[in-house]
């Protein structure tokens, strides 16, 4: 009981304390968020789409189509599941979980603040970048399980996509790494000590050499794009042109389970983009506008962009037409102001507001790529399979290795000149 | 030029395009859905939806069974009935069958009628259940063809 009491009162995370108790209750935490998440980018993503395409996306499952992923869901759990007849049952079976397990194993080291992670690792991008690079495998076994052509085609198109585009990747990742070692000497892969480097060294690493660090931001946004077999790199589920890939045999909770997966390898990468180049849960400007003043101004910030929302959803029901048919939506959508209303509020009390923002910020900038995802889906055409090939080798790649040369470079600048001088 | 061409090329100016023209088409001023059953559209008088049979100021049918209308449908599907009435010698209209699961909305009926008396409304919702439902008699083509009202 003391050490779970205890823990509240600690600057670290509970994997590095050793506090099993709060591991299970941050992996559950993690999960939920995340799963929720999830559900929430599938409403946001279709009413994003919509908007940009001038049509007003779901309306009618709840206010503004709020309930229309939950419905979805059920939709997809009550179908039949389906599985042919020829099938490799057990790996059938164990692709999607292989898939979903992976997508959110990777969320074990994501810091969602300094003490907001499941644990703190010293190879933290290492092992997100690995595990995350796992789901190659269940997409192959789910192409291969099927036993039909179509399926194992798909498979080994978005395999040979997954892989290629890792490399330019893991290169981008390789500059931001070392760039952790500027101020100190030593660099980390840990995803703590990299956010943490970017606090010492006041910048985040998107602008620490300029353009450098900006194209490696570029190429590695542009190459988990790809990663995650989203649009304008969406092969695998190119419905229109070609056969849905590897998920062509898949329906109901299995076919769910994989778009589970693919939206939580989205936030993941997301997350690493976010914690490499854009700070990771530092609030604006942390050294240049410190002191406290200014820390109370921006802890106050998630709570009043909560109450902003809920103030959104009260002049929306305000404007609601007043007719029954109308009538249950308009009390939901006063109910769903009314609880963000709340969760505004305690949001601004002082206990929580420090502990909280971290977790805010990360949401924010992670909400940021993911409405690029979504930004880019709905403008850029869909690539063919040799465009997007020489893309990621012979574009993307060369310029990952010039990034991670000209970090190199620029980083022992100093002493470079001095052999030069000498 | 080719070298104007590179730099944009460089600098993904057509994608950032692309991406400028989908962002600015957010505004939901910029909407042109319509939330059917709530929002309505406004209907051209023009238009030729469900056919109506109109009445003078007195509520007398200004129909006077001339069969004009009859005589000008392509499809044949008007079926009128009329009495001669002995002390004025003028055709009485008894019942006035319109079929309309045939009906093209042409239009020609209307124009044919002398009195102005037919009508195609711009009523246009008329699905229904059953084929029967489209046969209209003289009550519906007077009053309008009774609709179900639900409320959700």
């Amino acid at each position: 009981m003391n050490s779970i009491l205890g823990y509240l009162h600690s600057n670290v995370t509970p994997g590095e304390a050793g506090n099993l108790f709060w591991v299970a209750v941050y992996v559950l935490l993690v999960f939920a968020g995340v799963s929720f998440g999830v559900m929430f980018m599938n409403w946001f993503e279709r009413k994003v789409m919509a908007h940009m395409q001038v049509r007003v996306g779901p309306m009618r499952v709840g206010p503004h189509g709020l309930l229309q992923p939950i419905a979805d869901a059920l939709k997809l759990i009550i179908k039949e599941d389906l599985m042919p007849a020829n099938a490799d049952k057990i790996v059938f079976w164990f692709a999607p979980v292989c898939v979903v397990m992976t997508a959110f194993c990777s969320f074990i080291v994501v810091p969602f603040g300094r003490t907001h992670a499941i644990t703190d690792m010293n190879i933290g991008v290492l092992f997100m970048l690995g595990v995350s690079s796992l789901g190659v495998l269940g997409v192959i076994m789910a192409g291969w399980a099927s036993n039909s052509h179509y399926p194992l085609m798909g498979s080994l198109r978005s395999g040979a996509q997954m892989v290629s585009y890792e490399v330019a990747m893991c290169m981008t990742v390789v500059s931001a790494v070392m760039m952790t070692s500027m101020a100190t000497g030593t660099g980390t892969m840990s995803m703590i000590g990299i956010v943490q480097a970017q606090l010492q060294q006041h910048t985040w690493f998107a602008f620490s050499f300029f353009p450098v660090g900006f194209t490696a931001l570029g190429v590695f946004a542009i190459a988990m794009v790809a990663e995650t077999n989203r649009a304008p790199f969406d092969l695998p589920e190119a419905e229109s042109e070609l056969v849905a890939g590897f998920l062509t045999e898949y329906s109901g909770f299995r076919w769910s389970l994989f778009f589970l997966a693919e939206y939580t390898g989205m936030m993941a990468v997301s997350s690493i983009a976010t914690t490499l180049w854009l700070g990771g849960w530092l609030r604006p400007f942390p050294n240049w506008l410190g002191g406290r003043n200014w820390d109370l101004a921006f802890s106050l910030v998630p709570g009043l962009t909560f109450l902003l929302l809920a103030s959104f959803c009260f002049f929306f029901y305000n404007r609601m037409p007043r007719i029954r048919a109308m009538r249950a939506n308009a009390i939901g959508l006063a109910a769903f102001g009314a609880v963000i209303a709340i969760v505004g509020i305690v949001l601004l009390l002082p206990g929580v507001r420090e502990r909280i923002q971290d977790i805010y910020w990360f949401t924010l900038k992670v909400g940021f790529f993911m409405y690029l995802y979504v930004w880019g889906r709905t403008t850029f055409p869909r690539y063919r399979f040799d465009q997007l090939m020489s893309i990621g080798w012979k574009v993307l790649f060369p310029i990952s290795l010039a990034v991670v040369i000209l970090t190199a470079l620029i980083g022992v600048r100093q002493e470079l000149f001095a052999l030069v001088w000498r | 030029m080719k070298f104007i061409e590179l730099v944009k090329k460089f600098f993904m100016i057509d994608l950032l395009k692309g991406l400028f023209v989908t962002f600015s088409h957010q505004n939901p001023a910029d909407l042109v859905t319509e939330q059917y059953p709530q929002e309505r559209p406004v209907i051209s008088d023009r238009f030729r939806g469900q056919p109506r049979l109109l009445k003078d100021a007195a509520g007398r049918t200004l129909c006077t069974a001339c069969g004009s209308c009859a005589l000008a449908c392509p499809e044949k599907l008007i079926k009128i009935g009329s009495l001669r009435d002995p002390e004025t010698k003028k055709k009485v209209l008894t019942s006035f069958d319109y079929d309309l699961s045939r009906c093209m909305f042409c239009g020609l009926c209307e124009e044919a009628c002398p009195t102005h008396s037919l009508r195609l409304s711009s009523e246009y919702e008329l699905a229904l259940y059953t084929r029967e439902g489209m046969e209209l008699d003289l009550d519906k083509l007077e009053n309008g063809i009774p609709r179900k009202e639900y409320e959700r």
